[in-house]
């Protein structure tokens, strides 16, 4: 900052230079006379204007200390912390933001200009109350057109392009020059394939280089997940406005997520380099530095970049279901893609949140950004809490729901159609209805399709989105059921169109939106609704059959159980009444009723490794194999790391069933979990090779085993087999 | 060719010890297993049930002497008098290992165990095993807070294995019960020599621990340290860099198998020479692998492996 003093100083220029003056200069895109105004500003005695003036020339850190002391100074001044609060927002410090907005209100209940900042704020979080907040400020001030262009930015974001173009033009009665709504209508039309003509040269004439303007625009388009276009307004709005650090950031952010990694990287450092240290920069620049942890597999058209220290164990798993989702895909969807697919597996959940961060609804488990899918790998979460392979085959659906659409397809449905994928590859997998979202049904809070992307973008409670998803997934399910599979490829493809929901609902389902939902709750009412009302009565009940089987009063628990489980079969976590039932008839010695309680446990979805084990171990001691084997292989799609054994148990079983391929896959997995065994575990994988026929590959493993203990009996026999 | 004229005298020795190890009368295995107080049930069931299992497979081996205390048995006078036993009946040759499972605490000055009565203190524990003439010995404290103990109880021809890498990993340990599994698991025993060592039981046991943590998703609580060299404050990975596992790795904890069979039969002493010769070649061609090409390695490697694996078909027959 001292340079830039100097350098103002040496210049000598305006010395009489007013805030309102430089925010003009900006406002009218005057880059050079802005930029002049803010040097001239920063000599001023006025602590608030120094601090604008800093914030003008891009030096935050020294905008930020002037605000302290200006706000020191002047401390009943609501205005002063609204500009300080302003500062953290654009550096995406929303946690600081709010405090100061927060403090402006203490200072000055209702005060529009700190409503408007916490509006953003929540914005920001994709919080249902940013438009509540928007509205309260305009109630305050109803000729505050920035609230009336926020309320139509959110109504964009939220897909609802009438609402957008409706608010834009409320700010545009109030204030011809209102730059964002220019912006919001002019994006309108661009999403729409329209030139937006009318727009752009309204507000030319206002300022030639508004590069924040087209900055937001790219961010709706981001939000609708046309990354392409986002990029390329990024560019634009950085060609007006070179000093867009913010914009300079999303650039890099949004390259980095379609995997252009050299060009985002260069911008993310230039960024750091000019200041703009932002959570979202340093921690995206601390993932890339982490790449050369990761192994990439290419294989045709497939890109699998996973974390070396588990790429050998995961690489053959997630290949083959990337593989098999691919062929399913292409075929239900009657595309082939035309550019390679990748797919990154994140062992570190941080990483993966820094990977998909600035998008709703990502609490999630994997992203798809084009044609690039992030997600968990297993070792990222807690056993049994994540089914992976279900998630691939939920992302890999949006692939090709984009592809279809170039982008278009409105959230609900592609969210929808992949949800409904998850079941349709395996009835097991997907998630089974939660009691959350039971209770969204029975207090009737499932949403008409026509507004059901609001549930996914900007939640109006915190389990908003999970029913959404459920609610999109049962909807694609119905349709599927009702006119067949084409009936939502032909949708899809209508979206490509630029049509919203309710005109392609209406013009493909031949009746009305608000019919369409009258028919689809009576159909889910069908599906759950025995679940629904059988909630309560299992939700009292539960506990008090756990407090059974701890007292051990087994006849009880299993008299009481198994209404429990007729009541909510979808429940199969971890106390379920199945698990309690299969408890106590263990306990009574009867293992029959214990593995069939368990069984039907696995086939409802239950998927805790530990019990898939006990499973198998039960199917085993009554010498039923292949059914052990089965249960084993479920947990290669839930949690096939960190647990050696299960893999070489399923191995020696599909070595006794005489089923090699399956037999090899495992014994490979166990050596690439770095087992304690190595020896063992080469040995093992040479005898499966070896009645595969493939002797030599046999012979490399048994040398292995044996240059791990040379001394090993049985593989020095296998060795002198071999040899012969 | 020195390398060569050493490995030479190497096996000499190596042979030399193995006809004295046929002829001398067996060597025996000291086993104290103590588990201390739980104070929860659900503790107190765990450590008396992992003394209980441990007590089993201990007396699988060959010449144990066992004594495990558990419960109200594990006093401070009762573990002062099972070593003034081996104390006064062991032999140099003997192994002797000390087992604590249980609640450790250290109050920045002493580590204790905390069993019925009065505690016993690392200091005690250290004095009474000194008095042991048997010359390998191993304690394994698998309590909350041993890494504080690693400092007392060091010493040389001892190893030293703490769950915590310090006295302020307080919290329950999970290390014990992995101990226990590699005591009792084939897998452990890496080398497939038919017997599981101190470094291969520890090298389970951690791993376990670590997954154990990982894939609950907790942040870890404890960190298995090893000590052997009766210098250092102790390892989390014993091998060759830092210089720990040596001892570890030939100090056994259960045998099973029929080796030692095999050794007493004089006319097989010959073709164990041969196969200790051969194995010798392997691992001198394992350390040397990094010197010669893949190719020439493999060939080398799997020549020798056929040459040993021919000469063992001999021993079994």
């Amino acid at each position: 900052m001292k340079a830039v003093f100097a350098f103002a100083l040496l210049a000598g220029v305006l010395p009489g230079a007013t805030l309102t003056e430089c925010r003009e200069h900006k406002r009218r895109g005057r880059l050079t006379e802005e930029r002049t105004c803010w040097q001239a500003l920063a000599q001023s005695q006025n602590p608030a204007w120094q601090a604008e003036a800093a914030w003008g020339l891009g030096d935050y850190t020294t905008a930020n200390t002037l605000f302290r002391n200006a706000v020191a100074a002047r401390g009943k001044d609501p205005e002063l912390r609204v500009r300080w609060g302003r500062l953290f927002l654009e550096h995406g410090e929303r946690e600081e933001a709010a405090k100061l907005f927060q403090e402006a209100l203490e200072l000055s209940p209702d005060y529009p200009p700190a409503l408007i900042g916490i509006a953003s704020v929540a914005s920001g979080r994709f919080e249902s109350k940013a438009t509540e907040l928007a509205a309260k400020a305009l109630e305050k001030d109803p000729k505050l057109y920035e609230a009336r262009e926020l309320l139509a930015r959110l109504a964009l974001e939220e897909y609802n392009e009438k609402g957008a173009v409706e608010e834009a033009d409320k700010a545009l009665a109030i204030s011809p020059e209102a730059m964002n709504a220019l912006i919001v209508r002019a994006t309108v039309d661009w999403l729409n394939g329209k030139p937006g003509t009318e727009w752009v040269e309204r507000l030319d004439k206002i300022n030639p280089n508004y590069g924040e303007g087209y900055a937001l625009a790219a961010g709706i388009f981001v939000i609708n997940r046309r990354y392409e276009e986002g990029i390329a307004l990024y560019r634009k709005a950085l060609g007006m406005n070179p000093a867009l650090l913010h914009a300079k950031a999303e650039l890099g952010v949004n390259l980095m997520r379609l995997g252009e990694e050299k060009e985002a990287r260069q911008l993310l450092e230039e960024c750091y380099e000019a200041r703009w240290r932002t959570p979202q920069v340093t921690n995206t620049l601390r993932l890339m530095d982490s790449y050369k942890n990761f192994v990439t597999f290419k294989k045709g058209m497939l890109i699998l970049r996973v974390h070396k220290k588990e790429a050998e164990l995961l690489r053959p798993y997630f290949e083959a279901e990337l593989e098999r989702a691919s062929n399913v895909f292409e075929k239900k969807y009657q595309l082939k893609l035309t550019r390679p697919v990748q797919l990154e597996v994140y062992p570190d959940h941080e990483d993966f949140a820094v990977r998909t961060m600035g998008l709703p609804g990502l609490g999630a488990l994997g992203v798809t950004f084009g044609n690039v899918v992030a997600m968990d790998s297993p070792s990222g979460r807690k056993p049994g809490s994540f089914h992976w392979a279900s998630t691939l085959w939920h992302e890999l659906s949006h692939v090709y729901a984009l592809a279809v659409t170039k982008h278009r397809v409105p959230r609900w449905f592609t969210e929808g159609l992949a949800v409904h994928e998850e079941t349709a590859v395996n009835k097991e997998w997907g998630d089974r209805l939660d009691p959350s979202t039971i209770r969204a049904i029975k207090e009737d809070k499932l949403l008409p399709v026509a507004t059901l992307d609001r549930g996914f973008v900007r939640p109006s409670y915190p389990a908003q989105v999970t029913v959404s998803y459920f609610q999109a997934g049962k909807i694609c399910d119905y349709i599927d059921s009702k006119w067949g599979w084409q009936k939502l490829v032909d949708m899809l493809r209508d979206f490509s169109t630029g049509k919203t929901t309710v005109e392609v609902m209406e013009s493909h389902l031949g009746m009305k939106t608000e019919e369409f939902d009258k028919e689809f709750r009576t159909w889910l009412d069908q599906q759950v609704g025995g679940q629904v009302k059988g909630y309560e009565s299992w939700r009292k009940s539960i506990g008090v059959v756990g407090a059974m089987a701890k007292e051990q009063k087994w006849d009880d628990v299993i008299k009481a159980s198994e209404p429990l489980i007729r009541a909510y079969p979808d429940y199969v976590d971890g106390g379920s009444a199945y698990e309690l039932l299969a408890d106590a008839a263990e306990k009574k010695g009867d293992k029959a009723k214990a593995t069939s309680v368990l069984e039907a446990w696995a086939k409802a979805g239950g998927r805790q490794p530990e019990t898939l084990k006990r499973l198998a171990k039960l199917q085993e001691e009554a010498g039923n194999k292949r059914a052990a084997a089965e249960t084993l292989e479920r947990i290669n799609y839930i949690y096939p790391v960190q647990d050696e054994a299960y893999h070489k148990r399923q191995g020696e079983l599909w070595l006794e069933l005489g089923d090699m391929d399956r037999a090899i896959r495992e014994f490979t997995a166990v050596i690439g979990s770095n087992p304690v065994d190595a020896a063992g575990s080469y040995y093992n994988l040479a005898k499966a090779l070896r009645a595969a026929g493939k002797t030599e590959e046999a012979r490399e493993n048994v040398v292995l085993a044996l240059e791990a203990a040379p001394s090993f009996r049985p593989a020095q026999k296998l060795l002198l087999e071999l040899s012969k | 060719m020195a390398a060569t004229e050493k490995v030479g005298c190497g096996l000499k020795w190596m042979a030399g010890w193995a006809l004295l190890a046929a002829t001398a009368a067996p060597a025996s295995t000291w086993y104290l297993t103590v588990a201390g107080l739980g104070g929860d049930p659900v503790y107190v069931q765990r450590f008396d049930s992992l003394a209980k299992e441990l007590d089993k497979l201990v007396r699988t081996t060959p010449d144990a002497k066992v004594t495990t205390l558990s419960g109200g048995d594990a006093t401070k006078a009762k573990i002062h008098a099972a070593l003034e036993e081996a104390a006064r009946a062991s032999k140099p040759e003997d192994t002797l290992v000390v087992t604590i499972i249980g609640h450790g605490n250290y109050d920045g000055q002493d580590y204790k165990v905390n069993i019925p009565g009065e505690d016993v203190t690392a200091a005690e524990l250290a004095g009474w095993m000194d008095r042991v003439p048997a010359q390998k010995q191993a304690i394994i404290n698998t309590t909350s807070c041993s890494g504080a103990a690693i400092d007392m109880l060091r010493r040389d021809n001892r190893v030293v294995i703490a769950a915590t890498k310090s006295g302020t990993e307080r919290l329950a340990t999970q290390f014990a019960r992995f101990w226990v599994e590699a005591m009792r698991n084939p897998e452990a025993d890496v080398d497939k020599n038919e017997m599981i060592s101190v470094l291969e039981a520890y090298r389970y046991a951690d791993k376990r621990t670590v997954n154990f943590y990982e894939s609950q998703k907790r942040l870890a609580t404890e960190h298995a340290m090893l000590e052997d060299t009766g210098k250092g404050t102790g390892v989390r990975t014993p091998g060759p860099d830092n210089g720990h596992g040596l001892l570890a790795g030939q100090t056994s904890l259960v045998r099973f198998g029929s080796l030692q069979q095999a050794a007493k039969s004089p006319e097989k002493q010959a073709l164990l020479k041969k196969r200790e010769e051969i194995e010798a070649r392997v691992e001198k061609l394992k350390y040397e692998k990094a010197a010669i090409s893949v190719g020439d390695y493999r060939k080398q490697l799997a020549a020798l492996l056929l040459e040993l694996a021919k000469v063992q078909e001999e021993i079994d027959r």
